[in-house]
């Protein structure tokens, strides 16, 4: 369970960022998706996800608005920046290569 | 919604952030908090029941507070160097031996009050307060000075003086705790060094006085230089235990080079009083913040008691 915990731990930040990147989402609205998404793989504890928006929202990565829906309630939207553009292709890249290396060796061999 | 505003009021105790940034916190998990009830409510628990279960599933608002702290707690580089640039004039004027010098004293108080008067004005930032720990200390130097002087000015200086001085310094630090008891530590830092300093170097005798102080000069630049290391550190640590860490060892530091300078003049039993008051300087900010949260709860808890 640990490294499964320091797993998730270590990618957080790029999953977050692919989330609002896809489109701008607000807390809660995000950890129902990052449920949804991964059939219930990912059941983040609620409170640890706001500190980790705002440590990306104070790199510059994304930045928060509040923003009034449509039934008159105020949530806090997040929107990806250039800069968190930048970092989540990076990011994409480095854990592509890392997969396809990990898949090479801990697959079994084939033919 | 008795859970909500407990679990609101034990964040907000935590959080000890700028302001605008602890509103925005607050505001954002109390929508969270509302749309999770309400999920729940939808699923057949009652209000109740919901409210306390969604707060639950937050978790700990002392946990959740501490990580949302160390997000903001770091200052950068240009503000830790800010900071610590009160100590490191005061170090350069022992080093350089200006403290004779009219020009750079002149200068520095100018610097001293415009930055206090800036910080003051933009929202007491974190670099603010070693700054303000040196506008404390004339008033306290002012005070040893009068106890010194020949004639009616030690009454004087007991009645009317110092009890107003010590006023000041209440205020001032009152007002500090009230952003962050660890600010207040930061402000105070420098007052037992600056007085073990001039109890070390024999203040009634004007002559040995000027002579220590050209020949401790180097030492006292050093035990400032160590302050605004003190400060660095301080500004650029992230976690709260490991600030009041960096504050204690660095003081002790500095208190051991107070005790080993001025020919020992302090003595071991002065040393000891120097060491506890640093200590009651550093930690007992902690305790009045609780004391003054306590008391600005109560007319909060008696006004809620009588809407109902």
């Amino acid at each position: 369970m640990n490294y499964e915990r320091e797993l998730l731990k270590g990618n957080t930040d790029s999953l977050l960022l692919c989330l609002i990147n896809h489109q701008p989402m607000y807390g809660y609205q995000i950890i129902k998706e990052l449920g949804k998404r991964s059939n219930g793989y990912f059941q983040f504890k609620e409170g640890t996800i706001y500190p980790a928006l705002h440590r990306l929202e104070k790199a510059g990565l994304i930045q928060g608005k509040w923003q009034r829906l449509p039934s008159g309630q105020e949530r806090r939207y997040y929107y990806i920046t250039q800069k968190g553009q930048k970092a989540l292709a990076e990011r994409l890249t480095v854990w592509q290569d890392f997969a396809t290396a990990v898949a090479l060796i801990m697959q079994p061999a084939t033919g | 919604m008795p859970t909500k505003l407990n679990y609101t009021d034990s964040l907000k105790d935590y959080l000890r952030l700028d302001p605008t940034i602890e509103g925005n916190v607050v505001r954002e998990l109390n929508t969270h908090l509302e749309d999770k009830s309400h999920e729940l409510i939808e699923s057949g628990l009652s209000e109740e029941e919901a409210t306390a279960t969604a707060a639950k599933l937050l978790g700990s608002p002392r946990i959740v507070s501490k990580q949302m702290y160390e997000v903001y707690s770091q200052g950068s580089w240009r503000q830790a160097l800010f900071a610590a640039l009160p100590h490191l004039l005061v170090a350069a004027l022992f080093a350089m031996h200006f403290w004779q010098n009219t020009f750079w004293l002149v200068g520095m108080l100018g610097a001293i009050t415009g930055a206090v008067i800036y910080g003051w004005c933009h929202g007491k930032p974190a670099w603010l307060f070693p700054w303000l720990g040196y506008c404390l200390i004339p008033v306290i130097a002012v005070g040893i000075l009068l106890i010194y002087l020949p004639g009616g000015w030690v009454w004087f200086a007991a009645t009317a003086y110092v009890p107003l001085a010590l006023l000041v310094i209440f205020s001032v630090t009152k007002q500090t705790i009230r952003k962050d008891w660890l600010f207040a530590s930061l402000m105070l830092l420098p007052i037992p060094i600056v007085l073990g300093w001039m109890l070390a170097l024999e203040l009634e005798d004007k002559l040995i006085w000027q002579e220590q102080l050209f020949e401790f000069a180097s030492l006292i630049a050093l035990s400032f230089a160590v302050l605004a290391l003190t400060v660095v550190t301080f500004i650029r640590i992230r976690q709260r235990w490991a600030k009041v860490g960096a504050l204690l060892t660095l003081e002790v530091l500095t208190l051991v080079m107070i005790g080993l300078g001025g020919k020992s003049a302090i003595g071991f039993g002065g040393w000891l009083i120097l060491a506890l008051l640093a200590l009651l300087l550093l930690l007992g900010p902690a305790l009045l913040e609780r004391k003054i949260r306590e008391a600005d709860r109560k007319p909060l808890k008696l006004s809620n008691k009588s809407t109902r």
